[in-house]
């Protein structure tokens, strides 16, 4: 158990010295991190935070999703809060809200509850946006029984 | 073939109404009320409340939030408060909050606030 600790330690070369050092070794925050240079072809899922920033190709499923400068994606990816800094080609699923930062080039279907892109990033396909229906509240049948009630005590009074 | 809806008489005031002649900006404002049906061209620069079906052109475009276009909007510059329904053209793209939009973004530039609903295919030119 021991040796695949020691090689995850490869992502934490000396010449990251950004947030990489934040994050402690040992964690239960289901945290990945695929750091520059390193290639990652796969599935991930039930990750908590994910930083990319080297090439993943796959499926991604986190809640929090973000796609470094230097980060590239193939595949599809789904996760609450996604920001995108770099190139991703494939589809995005976004529940809560998408970021899509100046420097990122999206090529692809993003399907996207609220999103906000960057002047300068470049987007080339598809945008749905999801919510719509949610964002119509109908009115309950509670509701409606307590505006009766309330205007009949009005009436009396 | 452009239909303007005037159909608000106004009382006649006598106050003489003055053109700003110095002016250098060709600006054409188009209230809430108007509603054409054809097509609205100009060289400078289009502020837009009303509802128009059919094609819009001008250097700059300013969809406003009661603004609802359905058919082909092409310009330099475009920021969409309303609604539209068909295809955008432009250099730069300014999606506000309010925009509700379908249909097809040609664009160089693009920036999107979020709360804005788009369904919607983009492309990219460079």
């Amino acid at each position: 158990m021991d040796e695949n600790n020691i090689s995850m330690d490869e992502n934490n070369t000396e010449s990251s010295d950004d947030e990489a050092q934040s994050i402690p070794l040992d964690n239960d925050a289901k945290a990945v991190n695929i750091g520059t240079g390193v290639r990652v072809d796969g599935r991930i899922e039930g990750a908590e935070t994910s930083d990319i920033s080297g090439t993943l190709t796959g499926t991604l499923k986190s809640s929090n999703i973000n796609i470094s400068n230097k980060g590239v994606f193939s595949g599809d990816m789904s996760g609450q809060e996604i920001t995108i800094s770099g190139s991703v080609d494939g589809e995005i699923n976004s529940d809560d809200y998408l970021i899509v930062n100046n420097s990122a080039n999206i090529k692809g279907v993003i399907e996207y509850a609220s999103l906000q892109v960057s002047y300068g990033a470049r987007i080339q396909g598809t945008l749905r946006h999801r919510g719509s229906v949610q964002s119509y509240t109908p009115v309950t049948d509670d509701e409606v029984k307590e505006d009766l009630n309330n205007e009949s005590q009005e009436g009396d009074q | 073939m452009a239909l303007f809806g005037s159909s608000e008489k106004k009382p006649e005031v006598k106050t003489e109404f003055m053109f700003d002649t110095d002016s250098t900006i060709d600006q054409s404002t188009l209230a809430k009320d108007v509603k054409i049906n054809g097509s609205l061209e100009s060289t400078d620069y289009i502020d837009f409340s009303g509802h128009l079906t059919g094609t819009i052109k001008s250097s700059t475009i300013n969809l406003k939030p009661s603004s609802y276009v359905k058919g082909t909007i092409t310009a330099d510059t475009i920021t969409i408060e309303g609604e539209v329904d068909g295809d955008i053209q432009a250099k730069d793209i300014y999606i506000k909050s309010t925009a509700r939009i379908k249909g097809n973004i040609r664009y160089h530039n693009i920036d999107i606030q979020n709360g804005s609903i788009i369904n919607a295919d983009l492309f990219y030119s460079s």
